[in-house]
């Protein structure tokens, strides 16, 4: 396997009496957009500035395109572009101007990309940042990070301030990077965001890492929530192999079962609801969101784990 | 309860709130200005009353002062000089000038644009909070900061031994200078869209006033009441006692606030009357190289020191002749000045340099902090991101503030030559006159050395570099007047130049605050190279 564009094993670091990250580790792959979840708090954006070089990891090893980033920085560099957790630019620049800085301050632009994605972010580029909305403020820095001759882009919480529309620009155009070969390193704690983004997922909790691996990894190992309602009341489920959760609620013809299962089991369970005579069905998989939540230790109702507008496309 | 009590009780809640608000983010800057400026002002008084302990020594002083006009274009023409009062207040006249201004200016610019510009009170207004509450909340809070710290004065000033009713007026006087630019800047608040445009506007409006006052003065013409400084001057607090004319400061002070209420609840939040415009769409190549971004971002400051630095030579040099008839027919006026035995105009010279060299270092302090405030908004962090090394970073703004600062300094003293030497009809000061000035260099360095040491190790003490900055102009400016014991006097840098051209230069002392400025600077980069970014 190639070598990791980022490598970090034990990262500590501590400000004072906090410890903001307590051993965290984080592998990025070349070529592939990498979601890194974790709430408020939690060491995202600390991680990212070590990963920099911008501040020096209390203990721990890290590695940036094989380098260390402390030491050898503004080299490292020329290869990545990065968007701030809180984007910061000068008030009295305009947003063209801003643009054509922080393309400086990388390794260099594409000229033709810059057009085209201030065309697709409706940015109106003669305007001082003063002027600007916060979201107009984000698609500056998220342009020039997209528009960048970079090999690995570092985005901190990207999408905060962006309308849905922008966001949906902004998700087609972290696919054509991806597509194009370059890495992706998506910090947030907007599931749906990662979930349709991302190739693999590392998710922190207090400075360190609790799981890591690719969203069809991560499913493997959580339950299915299921919603069926049926004609007849579905014998046997309860004590069926892999079910847990089970409730049943009588309505007046109907049977409405609430389940959820284990997914190497569910084309049995599936088949007795069909004996049954299903009248509705909503098989609803794990959502990053119930991942998420799993691996902070809360105990949910088989529902309220999945987000909403994925269990409207399971029962489409 | 009826609808409108409850309306009334509302409002009165509103308000309440407020100006709770008001007085918490004020707190802090509210108690620094009011301890600063009596101290300052009580510290003078104190000094003068020692000094000056016989009638006799303050008639000489008063003689002095009054000959010519030159004086009394830069502190005002005192009434009742030949007191102790007037001492105190002719002394104390060039900074109130612009410290009592300043107060109120910032007290309102503060709890009002910044506040609105930063989305903060957006928040508020969707409370229970009228929307000219803010406005007059922070009106209200600035006027007990004024009025506290008048009382102050007058009390300091009673302690010193200067009669009740004089101390009175003239801190009243004062406040109510204050209280004119507190509504001003309240007013100018609801017109331009951000802080940084109420602070420009405001301070022109005091450069205006100020040259107003000086051109009343010189002249002996009412425009003089044109000016709030003449307002204030007029009162007269030792000599005719005018109460009445704390009436005109006080209603111009009421009426700019009435307006600014009036706009403040009729207009939309967020809005102004001066609005941005549009500007190019691509950076030019300067903008997008390290060197060319840090002169952008100081060109703002090096631009209004530079103002400042010209502003006072160009007037030292226009009253040039004036004052070296003052000294000449004088002595006493050369001793105040701390510029005795000597040519007159070497003196003049001399004590401009060293005024210059106050503002100078300003320009340096201060553009080292920008650098703090680019770290603690997140810019430097964006720039650090990139190909740019912190060395290179620091280098290319080191290497900005130090042109900045040659201009400065030669600037003004150009300007100090050239005005000079017009009157007077022939240039050999000139060389002489920029001498002088470089020869500050070095102490100016030193202060810069300090700011980017304190800035490199913790950017968050950076408060020290100022009031290492408060000591050396406290020092320059009124330790000549005030005779202080030599130890006190040598904690300045610019002390050990040797004030030139009166005195020689001390080339080596220059050389060892140069090298204590690079050891100091070297620190400082060692030490930025080695923390985390950003450090708030």
């Amino acid at each position: 396997m190639s070598t990791p564009v980022i490598h970090a094993e034990g990262l500590t670091k501590v400000f004072g009496n906090v410890r903001a990250l307590d051993g965290l580790d984080l592998t990025v792959r070349p070529g592939e957009v990498h979601g890194f979840l974790g709430p408020n708090g939690a060491g995202k954006s600390t991680t990212l500035r070590v990963l920099l070089g911008l501040m020096k990891a209390t203990s721990g090893h890290v590695e940036l395109f094989g380098g260390d980033p402390w030491r050898d920085g503004p080299r490292l560099h020329r290869r990545l572009a990065y968007v701030a957790g809180d984007v910061a630019l000068w008030p009295g620049l305009t947003g063209g101007q801003c643009l054509d800085v922080l393309g400086a301050t990388h390794g260099g632009i594409d000229e033709r990309r810059r057009l085209d994605l201030v065309g697709r972010f409706e940015l109106d580029p003669t305007k001082r940042v003063r002027d600007y909305s916060k979201g107009n403020r984000q698609k500056v820095a998220l342009i020039a990070a997209l528009a960048a001759d970079a090999e690995l882009l570092l985005l901190d919480e990207p999408t905060s301030g962006l309308d849905p529309l922008m966001e949906q620009a902004f998700q087609q155009c972290v696919r054509e990077r991806r597509a194009d070969g370059v890495t992706v390193l998506l910090s947030s704690h907007i599931m749906a965001e990662v979930e349709a983004l991302a190739d693999r997922v590392s998710i922190i909790r207090r400075g360190r890492t609790v799981i890591s691996g690719t969203l069809a990894d991560l499913r493997r190992h959580t339950r299915t929530a299921v919603h069926a309602v049926t004609v007849a009341d579905p014998c046997g489920l309860v004590d069926a192999e892999g079910v847990a959760d089970y409730q049943r609620e009588r309505l007046d013809e109907q049977v409405d079962s609430r389940f959820t299962i284990d997914p190497a089991h569910l084309d049995g369970v599936i088949g007795r609801l069909h004996a049954a005579s299903i009248h509705t069905l909503t098989v609803t998989p794990p959502s990053l969101g119930t991942l998420f939540l799993q691996n902070y230790g809360e105990t949910l109702d088989p529902d309220e784990g999945a987000s909403n507008d994925s269990r409207e496309e399971a029962s489409r | 309860m009826s609808v409108r009590s409850l309306t009334v009780q509302d409002g009165a809640h509103g308000l309440g709130t407020m100006l709770r608000i008001v007085g918490r983010i004020q707190r802090r800057s509210a108690l620094i200005w009011m301890f600063t400026l009596s101290a300052s002002m009580v510290g003078t008084a104190a000094s003068i009353a020692a000094l000056y302990d016989t009638a006799a020594k303050i008639h000489t002083y008063a003689t002095a002062v009054t000959t010519g006009k030159a004086l009394v274009a830069i502190n005002g023409k005192v009434e009742g000089i030949d007191s102790l009062g007037g001492v105190i207040q002719d002394e104390f006249g060039f900074l109130a000038a612009f410290l009592l201004p300043l107060l109120g200016i910032s007290l309102a610019a503060r709890a009002t644009r910044r506040e609105e510009e930063s989305g903060r009170l957006e928040l508020l207004l969707a409370g229970r909070i009228a929307r000219r509450d803010p406005t007059l909340a922070a009106l209200l809070v600035a006027t007990a900061t004024i009025v506290t710290t008048a009382m102050l004065f007058a009390v300091g000033l009673a302690i010193c031994g200067v009669p009740l009713a004089g101390s009175l007026l003239y801190a009243l006087s004062l406040g109510a200078l204050a209280f004119v630019f507190a509504g001003l800047a309240a007013l100018l608040a609801q017109l331009t869209l951000h802080a940084r445009g109420v602070y420009t506007w405001s301070l022109i409006a005091l450069a205006v006033s100020y040259a107003l006052r000086g051109v009343g003065e010189v002249t002996n013409t009412s425009i003089t009441w044109l000016s709030p400084l003449g307002w204030a001057e007029k009162a007269a607090p030792f000599g005719d006692q005018r109460w009445w004319a704390l009436t005109i400061p006080v209603a111009a002070g009421l009426a700019l606030g009435a307006a600014a209420l009036r706009l403040a609840s009729r207009r939309d939040l967020g809005s102004a009357l001066v609005r941005g415009r549009a500007g190019p769409d691509r950076a030019n190549a300067r903008l997008r190289n390290p060197i060319g971004l840090a002169i952008w971002i100081h060109r703002p400051a090096t631009l209004g020191w530079l103002a400042g630095g010209v502003l006072l030579t160009g007037m030292m040099g226009a009253l040039s002749q004036q004052l070296l008839d003052a000294m000449t027919g004088n002595p006493a006026l050369a001793d105040a000045l701390g510029i005795a035995n000597s040519r007159p105009i070497d003196g003049l010279v001399a004590a401009t340099q060293l005024y210059l060299a106050v503002i100078a270092a300003g320009y340096v302090i201060g553009a080292i902090g920008t650098l703090r405030t680019e770290e603690a908004e997140g810019r430097l962090e964006a720039r650090l991101s990139g190909t740019v090394s912190r060395a290179r970073l620091l280098a290319s703004h080191a290497l900005v503030v130090l042109g900045g600062l040659m201009t400065i300094v030669l600037g003004s003293s150009l300007v100090l030559g050239l005005a000079t030497a017009l009157p007077v009809g022939d240039t050999a000061e000139l060389a002489p006159i920029l001498k002088s000035g470089l020869a500050y260099l070095p102490a100016e360095l030193i202060l810069g050395g300090l700011a980017l040491a304190v800035y490199g190790l913790r950017p968050r003490l950076f408060g020290a570099a100022w009031a290492g900055y408060a000591g050396m102009a406290f020092i320059a400016f009124i330790g000549p007047g005030l005779k202080f014991r030599q130890w006190i006097v040598d904690l300045s840098p610019t002390t050990h130049v040797g004030n030139p051209p009166v005195g020689a230069i001390q080339s080596e002392a220059l050389i060892v605050m140069t090298a204590v400025a690079v050891a100091l600077t070297a620190g400082g980069l060692a030490a930025f190279r080695r923390r985390g970014i950003p450090q708030g």
